[in-house]
């Protein structure tokens, strides 16, 4: 271990260290809630993404349904919350089961397809169940409302039983929070066995599978976290929107935002999603706040076209230069690549 | 029994015009073994190039043919030449590259959204010759629109199936689906075969565009109402088969119009759901299909 490659390790701790303390510590000096509202947002969709990157990241298909999961985590811990009083702190882990469990078998049989067939088959699922949620009014005890949608009865001040609060700083924390779960769990998914045999399975399947991988078996486990983890997501948008219907959380356009995000950023990769809503999200906040009444539709035209060209040119997302962009930094401010050359 | 067999002919009418809308999605399929994600969008840009002729020229809608076909064949071609070869090119070995679902599904959403941007969200109707009309068989009515559709995918389909078989670029067609690198040494130019399929996916489009406009609403997101049903029909009938996407449109097409007969009209839409998944699990080669292609 020479001095340079010590001194680099030195400065990328340090650098990571102040990145942390400036997002934890955004809403001690940002007070204004539309701010805090949008990082909120991106935070809940590079949550969503890392979940969606479990199974079209690793598994390497690609998932076009998963806003079911996060309308399944929604209208679950919400239907209990107003029936029985249920606090959504525990029905959103109702939610979750359920989640992973109709993944589950959807994946079972569609999973062993080819990759075109899942995309298809998960995207009607996701429609089916919009169908299905639509035309519901009354579900034994529970009240669905249809296209109406679902409002979440309001419960004054902040009170975290009811996981409602009247400032937006408890919501920064509680997805920051499961952001960093979520990808911790990604990071150590990704140095276990099942992690291993799945990116295996996602490069070469019939090579791992002559070395005697289930490569199905583990993609199915990977549907079914992914799925429970997008249901807690689920259920996090229902508390901070407290009003969702059936069209936008259950929507295509939802399903394919994920999806976007994902691709964009680096299918596969820990950081991608993370970077993909961190480049993506404000543009299309922007675009949505400001130029909606003249131009609709303009945020999805630019992801469209993001999307295409990154998957010209960069197709392994844009995590890739971005971090050899990191690396070239670090190695010029601690001078650790000359030596490793010399 | 005057009224189901009204219902049965309904129901055959409205899935021709399913199946001929999921041709060019199939034979796209059966040639570069992807799946087209923008051919909702495809089929909208052909309705619109549809209505905007029609509306302002006044022509029959089926003399719109003679222009939204080439139109519609070029930007086919144009489309698969610039955005989707590149990504083939660098995914020779893959069989079924991912990437090209993805792009297709950018330009799903550059399109749709081009088109909302340009032409706003409102559906819009254009006034022709045929709109409405009706004649009466026996004692069934028939729409002369939807009679009109059902031809238009007869003679399509009749068209393509002969220009596959006995043309020299059709047999060029067919040899590239079989195997590419084969077909590649026998002298074909696979990009340029996989250019025109797309052309022709395109261009069938536009004569669903030309089919439709009597009867449909034109908005930009018009292609997603078909784009889902034509992925249905597709897998029901077996990728890349002709007949296939014909029959998988015309089951779609009854189940739409014989379940309203039994419950509330909004329920068929799940059926269609539930019958396209019991189909993928069951039978993931559809009614037509190839093993090898799942």
């Amino acid at each position: 271990m020479n001095t340079g490659s010590a001194k680099r390790k030195t400065i990328d701790i340090m650098l990571k260290v102040i990145l942390a303390v400036f997002v934890f510590t955004i809403p001690v000096w940002v007070s204004s809630p539309t701010t805090l509202q949008i990082l909120i947002m991106l935070f809940l969709f590079a949550y969503l993404t890392t979940t969606w990157n479990l199974v079209g990241g690793f598994a390497g298909v690609l998932p076009l349904g998963h806003s079911a999961y996060v309308g399944i985590g929604a209208y679950t811990s919400t239907v209990l919350f107003i029936s029985f009083g249920v606090s959504p702190w525990i029905g959103m882990w109702a939610g979750a089961v359920i989640a992973a469990v109709v993944g589950v078998i959807i994946g079972i049989p569609t999973l062993k397809l080819r990759g075109a067939y899942f995309a298809l088959c998960t995207m009607a699922f996701g429609e089916g169940i919009r169908v299905l949620v639509e035309n519901t009014m009354q579900f034994g005890p529970f009240t669905i409302n249809g296209p109406r949608g679902i409002c979440v009865p309001l419960i004054p001040g902040n009170n975290f039983a009811a996981f409602q609060f009247a400032s937006k700083v408890p919501y920064y924390y509680i997805i920051l929070l499961m952001l960093c779960v979520v990808l911790f769990i990604t990071w150590w998914f990704s140095r276990t066995r099942p992690g291993y045999y799945l990116a295996a399975g996602g490069e070469e399947p019939e090579a791992a599978q002559a070395l005697g991988v289930n490569v199905a078996r583990y993609k199915v486990l990977a549907m079914g976290i992914s799925c429970f983890l997008t249901a807690l997501g689920g259920t996090f948008l229902a508390q901070l929107t407290l009003y969702f219907y059936p069209k936008q959380i259950l929507g295509l356009d939802f399903s394919f935002e994920l999806a976007f995000i994902a691709l964009i950023g680096g299918r596969g990769t820990i950081a991608g999603p993370v970077v993909g809503a961190l480049l993506l999200r404000p543009v299309g906040e922007l675009t949505r706040i400001y130029l909606s009444s003249t131009l609709p539709g303009l945020h999805l035209v630019i992801f469209g076209l993001v999307l295409i060209l990154v998957m010209l040119f960069q197709p392994r997302g844009l995590v890739e230069p971005l971090s050899k962009a990191y690396d070239w930094f670090l190695d010029k401010v601690s001078g650790a690549g000359k030596e490793v050359k010399s | 029994m005057e009224f189901y067999v009204q219902i049965l002919i309904n129901g055959l009418m409205t899935g021709a015009y399913y199946g001929l809308a999921a041709l060019g999605l199939t034979l796209i399929f059966g040639v570069i073994k992807v799946i087209n994600f923008a051919h909702g969008s495809m089929l909208m840009v052909g309705m619109f190039t549809a209505y905007w002729i029609v509306k302002l020229t006044g022509w029959h809608p089926y003399a719109a043919l003679l222009l939204v076909v080439p139109m519609l064949f070029i930007f086919g071609y144009a489309l698969q030449g610039i955005i989707i070869k590149p990504i083939l090119e660098a995914q020779r070995d893959v069989r079924e590259p991912t990437e090209v679902i993805i792009v297709t599904t950018g330009v799903w959403y550059i399109l749709d959204n081009l088109a909302l941007m340009i032409f706003g969200a409102e559906y819009r109707v254009v006034p022709t010759s045929i709109s409405g009309q009706v004649m009466l068989i026996g004692d069934y009515i028939i729409q002369k629109p939807l009679l009109y559709g059902f031809i238009t995918t007869m003679v399509t389909a009749g068209l393509l199936v002969w220009f596959l078989k006995y043309t020299k670029m059709g047999m060029s067609i067919r040899a590239a689906s079989l195997d590419r690198d084969a077909a590649s040494l026998m002298g074909i130019n696979q990009y340029r075969v996989y250019n025109i399929a797309f052309g022709i996916g395109a261009a069938i489009a536009g004569i669903v565009g030309c089919v439709l406009i009597p009867f449909y609403y034109v908005f930009p997101t018009v292609g997603v109402v078909f784009d889902v049903k034509c992925f249905i029909i597709v897998v029901l009938g077996g990728l890349g088969s002709i007949p296939g996407a014909l029959i998988g449109g015309l089951i779609v097409g009854l189940i739409e119009s014989v379940f309203p007969m039994f419950m509330t009209s909004t329920w068929t839409e799940l059926i269609v759901y539930v019958v396209f998944l019991a189909v993928l699990f069951i039978m993931p080669a559809g009614l037509f299909g190839e093993k090898r292609d799942w």
